[in-house]
């Protein structure tokens, strides 16, 4: 069963491009419930892995959580290809959307995306769009962050397909191959909450809660290091926290909608609600820290490290809270 | 219910696209709204800066002798060693010294037609790099 394709602007790429896919292929699913139900929401600061001399901080799962994910716990199969060769890579593509007339999930690069803004063009290889058709050499797009559908040359398609660096995507494309409808969604909503708190506090001194602790203390040290680091280093904090499109702290928001989601499958409704308000409090109060962020990095004399990170430690309290009571759903 | 901040400034990085963010309506159901922050503008316009300023240095270690056009031409599209090495499929030591001035003048086409491509140029374009003191 095929539903109507519609584009739809999504928060975040990943978990926008499987809500369409799996809606259009017959199973109803919003985008809170892809990125919820896959235990997405995350938290990683590791100061040995740089990109561009600044540490990996990450909001969210590794990219590509969901799409690999999202099959082994909705039982359903999800069919992927990767490529060596580009004009294989875009001979089957082509043959999916036109004869097969599929609607196909892509991985690619931003930088090599015509279509994308020039500000917003950098090498992150890890971005999702959905392809919908072809006329002559051109794909349709529907890119998940974008207000309307877009359209793309072939021989550019190809070049951010084949993008090289960290999260090369080597022409990776998906599509749903079997939705069976019934699918225990009580079980597996319980599963994937209990999965992703455990995993938000974890005793690993990188990640979760703890990752936030360890950034916290290095914000309260950046003293320590040039102005120019300083300012770097806290816009790209922003950065990671906004990626293309989140709305400051936009992840928690997104992981709030999805508890709301899950009040509709019976578990503990007070504990769901609860917990998505601590979330809200924490993407809000992760919102204030990026502006502090942005205003210290702005007028670097009135910075205040200690302020910013208290901030960083207020979202933290909330975040604690709400998963130690979604641990016990 | 917690209520969220949607900002509706101005972000001039988007190209006048608007992004949109999860937060709830009046009914306390959640709902995506569209938003505009001028902090993700000054976050995102800070990093593009950044290469901008990268690029005009290497500029200036071009004409001093110091710098290659690999080195020019690698921050004017947006990347760094670690990427360009990856890009190029050499070692990131390999790039490096690339980079220098001195090293740039005994590649043979070969090697630097690799960096072209890499760059979207022509090998001229690569080889002929030339700025005004």
């Amino acid at each position: 069963m095929r539903n109507e394709f519609e584009h739809k602007q999504f928060a975040h790429c990943e978990s926008g491009v499987v809500s369409t896919l799996l809606s259009f292929y017959g199973l109803k699913i919003s985008e809170p419930m892809a990125f919820g139900i896959t235990s997405s929401l995350s938290f990683v600061y590791l100061p040995i892995v740089k990109i561009n001399g600044l540490p990996l901080i990450a909001y969210r799962e590794l990219p590509k959580n969901i799409i690999n994910k999202i099959s082994k716990v909705l039982g359903i199969k999800i069919k992927t290809e990767k490529f060596k060769d580009p004009i294989e890579a875009n001979t089957r593509l082509t043959k999916l959307v036109q004869d097969e007339k599929k609607l196909v999930g892509l991985q690619t690069s931003v930088f090599y995306l015509p279509y994308m803004p020039e500000d917003m063009r950098f090498h992150f290889n890890a971005h999702n769009l959905l392809v919908y058709g072809k006329e002559s050499s051109k794909y349709k797009i529907s890119d998940p962050v974008f207000e309307e559908v877009v359209e793309c040359e072939e021989s550019k398609l190809m070049r951010a397909r084949f993008a090289k660096g960290a999260f090369a995507p080597k022409g990776f494309l998906y599509y749903p191959e079997d939705i069976r409808q019934n699918i225990d969604f009580p079980k597996a909503l319980k599963k994937a909450i209990k999965k992703n708190a455990k995993s938000m506090t974890t005793p690993f001194p990188f990640a979760g809660v703890k990752g936030m602790k360890r950034l916290a203390k290095k914000i309260e040290n950046l003293y320590k290091e040039d102005i120019k680091y300083i300012q770097l280093f806290l816009t790209h904090i922003v950065r990671m926290q906004e990626e293309i499109g989140t709305g400051g702290g936009g992840f928690r928001f997104l992981y709030a909608a999805f508890l709301k989601e899950a009040k509709e499958y019976g578990l503990d409704n007070e504990m769901l609600d609860t917990a998505s308000s601590l979330l809200l409090k924490s993407g809000n109060t992760l919102r204030e820290f990026a502006l502090l962020c942005v205003m210290g990095s702005k007028k670097i004399e009135s910075l205040d490290l200690e302020k910013i990170s208290d901030k960083l430690h207020e979202a933290i309290t909330y975040e604690k809270e709400a998963y130690s009571i979604l641990k016990k759903i | 219910m917690e209520k969220v901040f949607i900002p509706q400034e101005e972000n001039k990085t988007t190209n006048g696209q608007q992004k949109v963010m999860y937060a709830p309506n009046k009914d306390g159901k959640f709902e995506t709204f569209k938003y505009g922050s001028s902090v993700e503008e000054y976050a995102t316009s800070l990093a593009v800066e950044e290469y901008k300023i990268l690029m005009e240095k290497s500029k200036q270690d071009i004409l001093s002798g110091n710098a290659s056009p690999i080195k020019y031409f690698m921050f004017k599209n947006r990347m760094d060693i670690p990427t360009l090495a990856s890009i190029v499929g050499k070692f990131q030591i390999t790039v490096k010294r690339h980079c220098k001035g001195n090293i740039f003048k005994k590649l043979n086409d070969k090697v630097l037609s690799q960096y072209a491509e890499a760059f979207d140029i022509s090998l001229e374009e690569l080889k002929g790099l030339h700025f005004e003191k």
